[in-house]
Parts: structure tokens; C-alpha cells; sequence
């Protein structure tokens, strides 16, 4: 077996002045191919997990490793980020460049391309998004789908080994979601995704965890699952003992 | 609420290259507020009718933008005169206009109105992130343009949650009046502003690191090739250079 | 509150101008590279703020706020001012570019000297935080009039009444400025008081 791109062991976070931990000893693995979905309440530390993931929360306890070597410090998470690929939740907070192509090519200037080569990168990933017609955009005018297939743009430029996705389809409408499903399921690349959508996570992810009281919930210990029946809050995901 | 219409056109003025429309705007301007005599401003006053004719943009949008400092204008026009010591010119009842009063008006109206015109007619042509764009050319501080730009982009985020938060105190039965209770409701709204606007510069400042930001800000530069710019540029300074020697000589 | 194009005397433009420019890289050079999305995104909650309108009597009058950006910014306050009324003067033509300058100076000057006189007592008790927003919210506005006088006084001897009429004329707006400005310091206390400078010495305004 292959060593995981992203190896989480026993992973504590609080926040300052908060007694409850968000991620309680937590451990994760992440493997080339991967495609994971997550499922949990709000406030159950998955946008959390994600940014520990990138260095932007430094755990309490417990070890990083990216791509086989241990991260910790601020320079090796640096050195690890552009390979990681966070789609935040709000996509206005990823979009803060004035104009579409400024901001898609924000990561590959970054990156060390020159000018041109950012433009090009920039202009083949919108096509490939099938967004082109956005380059010139005003990024603030652009409706919220747009936003989003923007922001997933401005990701994929850098192009990472592994995205992890907070959310992806929050507040969009179902066309917006099956062009997301469509692009997410024709790209060649592992992937983590947070959604509160059952639908949407199966048709693009092979394993769906769960997240419960700072803990990822394994296959074993609970498998989220659609099967018909009724009963009171039913359309949340929901475990049977 | 932030409306780049004037942007969007297809003059020539819009076709030539930012950076020679800024340093345009500007040498203009100068130029046109330390002038004094007459005969000079009346003339920028036509060059700056040039320039809006040239930028293409329709007499209704130009005037709705010159509409706060026409007010202005109405303003002045109805105290200095009469304020103003010195040899009268008119008597109007137990009024007196003055003729250093009128001089004084004439010249705040041909210049800020002939300064403004050149604005728009050179600057609102073109959308903030072009004129970023140019600045960062022209060498201004990267840490300005990039305070300009930053700012630009979240303007219209943050007023669409101040709508938001306003929207919710009215469902809440909240009527503005001149009492401590509005006074301090604003002061929550406004306050909850700069607390959101806070916490989402700490989401996007994790954003940039995200995607590779280490300090040095990079950008796309895309210059305006056009052979109007150098044969604009020189027309412009031709212009404002005979006009500044004029207004030397005249004294 | 500003002075319109074409009003000002060559010597005052050009003064204020270079005043500006000096505020400005100073607040540049205190900007470091962790703090300036946070600077921008105040800057363009400033520029937001301004827009509100509060009534006054059968009137209304809108927000400055630039006592609370002093108070939140420091030095900083400077050039976060000076984008916001370039973008106003972008966006609405309240201004151009020449009297940017000391249009600039009249409200950020007072921003940062409010910072200074006031902000050690932030971190004080309750009432001690509301008294001393106020007086910046207030001192703020005032010290913007008086600069704004002084600027056309200079320019030319016979707008002196105008001058007063301005700082007669914003006497309620002052009035309103701190009021609101101590509720908005108070309420930063009370909910997010990481928005608020530390006591100096620790950090770099």
C-alpha cells in the first residue's frame, strides 16, 4: 500500500477559551484516489479539521504528516499548501482579487510562474470549468454559483494533489450542483468534500464519514445509507443502533 | 450601489492605455487648480467638454455625476457675492454683490466643475481594478494598490450585510428617529459591520496563505497597446504645457 | 464633510497633499504584511458606515465614523482613509483628485490623534470605554472641522465666517458622532474586544 497524502493521529484542538475540544483525538487518512464525503451537524469541527489540515490551526496535540513528512511549523506547512487545494465555504472569502483572471491566477504568480504563464494557466482552467466567458469578470458581480465555480477554478490552478471542499454547495441551485457533480467526477485527483447533502456526496465520493463529537466515525461504526422509511427529522443523516 | 456604468463604453478615450489616462487625469487637473486667470479657465473649461465628448459618455450620466458639486456651486453662488468685501457690482434690495465676490465664484465653479469633468472623462472610464492596475504601473506603493483593490472588492460584501442587518432590525419593528434608542441601534449596526469585516479579513488573509501568498504581491500586467497613446499623451501635455506658460505670462 | 475641487489656493492644495502623502506612508510602513487585508476590509466597512444616514430632527445627517477607525487602526487609519475617499470620489464624485489631499488630512489626521488620546483608555471599565469613545467619536469630527476651517481661512481671509458656520453647523453632528461612536467601541468590548487595539507597547499600531 501507498503512504497517505494526509495522515491526521490523534489530532486535539480547542479553541482559546473554549472547555470542549473540537477535534478530540482524531485520526484520518487520505490515500492517492481517494474520494471522501463527510457528513455532520454544524459545529462538529469540520471546517476545523480542514484548516488544521492546511496549518491555519495548530492542533493541541497529535501529529501532521503531508505527503509522507510531518508538518508542524509554519515554513514546512507553507511548503505543503499549494498541494492542497481548500475551497473555503464562502466563497467571497477565497475571491479577493478584482477580476476573475486576477484571482485565478493569484496561486500560480504565487507559485513563482511568470505573468504569461499564469494567464494561460488561469484562461485553461476556467475552459475547462467551462467558464471562459468569466475571465474579464467583475469577481463581486458574479452570482453565487458563479463564485463558487470561480473559486474552484482558482484552486485547481495551483494544481494540487488533493482538494478538500467546505461545502461546496451551499446556497446553490440544482443546476449549479449537477455542473459541480459533473466537474467533480471527471477530474483525476483525490478529494475530501464536507456537505450536509446525502445526494450530492454519493454521486461524487466512494466512502462517506461521519463526524461526531470531535471524532471521525469510521465505516464500522456507522454507515450512512438511504433507505426509505419515515420518522420525525428523517431528512437528517442519521444513525440506527 | 457602486456603479461602473461610465466603464463600459467603447470611446477612444476607453481604448487607450490606463496609465496614460491617469497621468493625464492628473498633470490636467493640477495644471487646471493653480490656474487663475480667466481667459485659461475658460479654455480648460472647453478642454475638459473635449474630453468628455471624446470619452463618449451621454450628457444625462455626466451631469447626474456633476450633480453633488453643482449643488456645491448653487451653494456658493448664493453667499459669497454678497459676503465677499469689496467694490460692489449690483444692488439687490438690502444686498450686495461685490465684484471680487463674483470673480471668487465664477473661478470655484469653472474649476471644480472643469476638474471633475476631466475625472470622469479619464478616470470614471475605467473600473477600479483597471486603475489598480495602472497605479501598480506607475509605481505606486504595492501596498496602496493593493489596499485599494482589497477594499474595492469587499465594499459591495459588506453592504450587502449591512441591507441584511438593516432588513432584520425593521422586521424587529425598528424606526429611526432622532433618539438614543436609533443612535445606539446604528451604533450596533455599524459596529457589527467592522466586527464582521474583521473576522472575514482573518478568513481571507487564510485564503491567500492557502493558495501560496508570502508577502510579495504579484499581478497579471497587461499594458494597452494602442497607437493613440503616445499621440494622446503629447497632445494632452502640448496642451496643458501652453496653458500653464499662458497663465505665467498673463500675470 | 469635505472641501470641493477648485475651492483651495494653490500653497494649501499642494501643503495638504504632501501632508497626506507623509500620513500615508507612514501608515504603509506600520502596515505590516499580516494586517493588511485587515486594514482593507475595515476600510471598506468604513466606507459602508459612511453611507448610513441617520435623522436629525426632520433631517438626516451620515455617519464619519473616522473616530472609530482611528481607534481600531492607529496609524493605519491614515491610508485606509485615504482609500475609501479616493474610492468615494471614484464611485460619486464628491471629490477629484486635487483636493484629495487635504480632504484626506481633514479626516484622517484626526482619526490618528484621537487614537493616541484615547485608545490608552479602552481598556479600562465600562463607563471609563463609553467616555472616551465619545470624546473620540466627538473630538474626531471637531478637530475634522477645525483643520477644514483652518484650510479655508487660508486659503482665503474672507471665508473665515464660512469656517465658523462649519463648526457651528456640525455641533450636532459631533454630538451624534460620539454617541454612536461610544456605543460602537462598547459594543466591541462587550463582543468581539480582539477588534480593539492592544495597549501599546505589545503590538504596532
Amino acid at each position: 500500500m501507498t503512504n497517505p497524502i494526509i495522515k491526521l493521529e490523534n489530532i486535539s484542538f480547542a479553541y482559546p477559551g473554549a472547555t470542549e475540544k473540537i477535534l478530540d483525538s482524531l485520526s484520518l487518512e487520505v490515500y492517492h484516489g481517494d474520494r471522501i464525503g463527510m457528513m455532520a451537524p454544524n459545529g462538529s469541527g469540520k471546517t476545523t479539521l480542514f484548516h488544521t489540515i492546511m496549518g491555519l490551526c495548530r492542533p493541541d496535540s497529535g501529529t501532521i504528516e503531508i505527503f509522507g513528512s510531518p508538518v508542524s511549523t509554519e515554513q514546512e506547512f507553507q511548503a505543503v499548501r499549494s498541494r492542497i487545494g481548500l475551497m473555503f465555504q464562502d466563497a467571497d472569502d477565497q475571491l479577493f482579487c478584482p477580476t476573475v483572471v486576477d484571482d485565478v491566477a493569484f496561486g500560480p504568480l504565487n507559485l513563482g510562474l511568470s505573468a504569461d504563464e499564469a494567464r494561460d494557466r488561469a484562461r485553461e482552467v476556467l475552459a475547462t470549468l467551462g467558464i471562459a466567458d468569466l475571465e474579464n469578470a467583475i469577481t463581486h458581480r458574479l452570482s453565487g454559483g458563479q463564485k463558487r465555480l470561480v473559486a474552484l477554478a482558482s484552486v485547481l490552478a495551483m494544481e494540487p494533489s488533493v482538494l478538500l471542499l467546505d461545502e461546496p454547495t451551499a446556497g446553490l441551485d440544482n443546476g449549479v450542483k449537477e455542473k459541480l457533480v459533473k466537474i467533480l467526477n471527471h477530474l483525476d485527483i483525490s478529494y475530501v468534500v464536507i456537505s450536509h447533502e446525502f445526494n450530492f456526496l454519493t454521486a461524487i465520493t466512494d466512502r462517506v464519514f461521519s463526524m461526531e463529537s470531535g471524532k471521525i466515525l469510521s465505516d464500522d461504526e456507522v454507515r450512512i445509507h438511504q433507505h426509505e422509511h419515515m420518522h420525525k427529522l428523517g431528512n437528517h443523516p442519521h444513525k440506527h443502533v | 450601489m457602486i456603479s461602473e456604468a461610465l466603464a463600459q463604453g467603447d470611446s477612444m478615450i476607453h481604448r487607450l492605455d490606463p496609465c496614460v489616462r491617469v497621468v493625464c487625469a492628473f498633470g490636467v487637473s493640477f495644471a487646471l487648480a493653480l490656474s487663475e486667470q480667466f481667459g485659461v479657465l475658460g479654455l480648460y473649461l472647453v478642454f475638459a467638454l473635449v474630453l468628455v465628448a471624446l470619452a463618449s459618455l451621454g450628457a444625462g450620466p455626466v451631469l447626474k455625476r456633476l450633480k453633488p458639486v453643482l449643488l456645491f456651486v448653487l451653494m456658493i453662488w448664493v453667499i459669497l457675492p454678497f459676503t465677499h468685501e469689496g467694490e460692489p457690482l449690483l444692488r439687490l434690495g438690502p444686498l450686495t454683490m461685490t465684484r471680487p465676490g463674483v470673480e471668487l465664484c465664477l473661478r470655484i465653479t469653472i474649476k471644480s466643475v472643469s476638474i471633475l469633468m476631466v475625472f470622469i472623462a479619464l478616470l470614471a472610464t475605467m473600473t477600479v481594478a483597471t486603475l489598480g492596475q495602472a497605479l501598480h504601473r506607475l509605481r505606486v506603493p504595492d501596498k496602496l494598490v493593493f489596499l485599494l483593490l482589497m477594499t474595492y472588492r469587499y465594499i459591495a460584501v459588506i453592504q450587502e450585510e449591512y441591507q441584511r442587518l438593516l432588513r432584520a432590525a425593521r422586521f424587529r419593528g425598528f424606526v429611526p428617529g432622532t433618539n438614543l434608542h436609533s443612535y445606539r441601534t446604528y451604533a450596533y449596526l455599524a459596529g457589527m459591520l467592522f466586527v464582521r469585516a474583521s473576522l472575514r479579513a482573518q478568513r481571507v488573509h487564510n485564503a491567500m496563505l492557502c493558495r501560496g501568498f508570502n508577502g510579495t504581491f504579484r499581478s497579471l500586467d497587461s499594458p494597452l497597446s494602442n497607437r493613440l497613446n503616445p499621440v494622446f499623451m503629447t497632445g494632452v501635455s502640448a496642451l496643458t504645457l501652453v496653458l500653464v506658460v499662458t497663465e505665467l505670462l498673463w500675470k | 464633510m469635505h472641501i470641493s475641487e477648485g475651492v483651495l489656493s494653490g500653497p494649501v492644495m499642494m501643503a495638504g497633499a504632501a501632508l497626506a502623502v507623509a500620513g500615508t506612508a507612514v501608515g504603509l510602513k506600520k502596515i505590516d504584511y499580516d494586517r493588511i487585508v485587515h486594514v482593507a476590509i475595515l476600510s471598506s466597512a468604513f466606507f459602508v458606515a459612511s453611507l448610513i444616514h441617520v435623522n436629525l430632527g426632520p433631517s438626516s445627517v451620515h455617519l464619519i465614523l473616522n473616530g472609530v477607525v482611528g481607534l481600531l487602526l492607529g496609524w493605519a487609519a491614515f491610508p485606509a482613509i485615504v482609500v475609501a475617499l479616493f474610492l468615494q470620489a471614484v464611485f460619486f464624485q464628491y471629490g477629484g483628485i486635487t483636493a484629495l489631499g487635504v480632504n484626506a488630512v481633514i479626516m484622517a489626521l484626526p482619526a490618528v490623534i484621537c487614537y493616541y488620546l484615547f485608545s490608552p483608555f479602552l481598556n479600562k471599565g465600562k463607563k471609563t470605554v463609553f467616555a472616551a469613545s465619545f470624546l473620540a467619536g466627538a473630538g474626531s469630527v471637531f478637530f475634522s472641522c477645525l483643520v477644514l476651517g483652518f484650510a479655508l481661512y487660508l486659503t482665503e481671509k474672507s471665508f473665515f465666517e464660512v469656517s465658523l458656520l462649519v463648526v457651528t453647523a456640525n455641533l450636532p453632528v459631533m454630538i451624534i458622532e460620539g454617541i454612536v461612536t461610544g456605543f460602537c467601541v462598547t459594543f466591541f468590548h462587550k463582543v468581539y474586544p480582539e477588534i480593539l487595539p492592544r495597549p501599546r507597547g505589545r503590538s504596532n499600531p
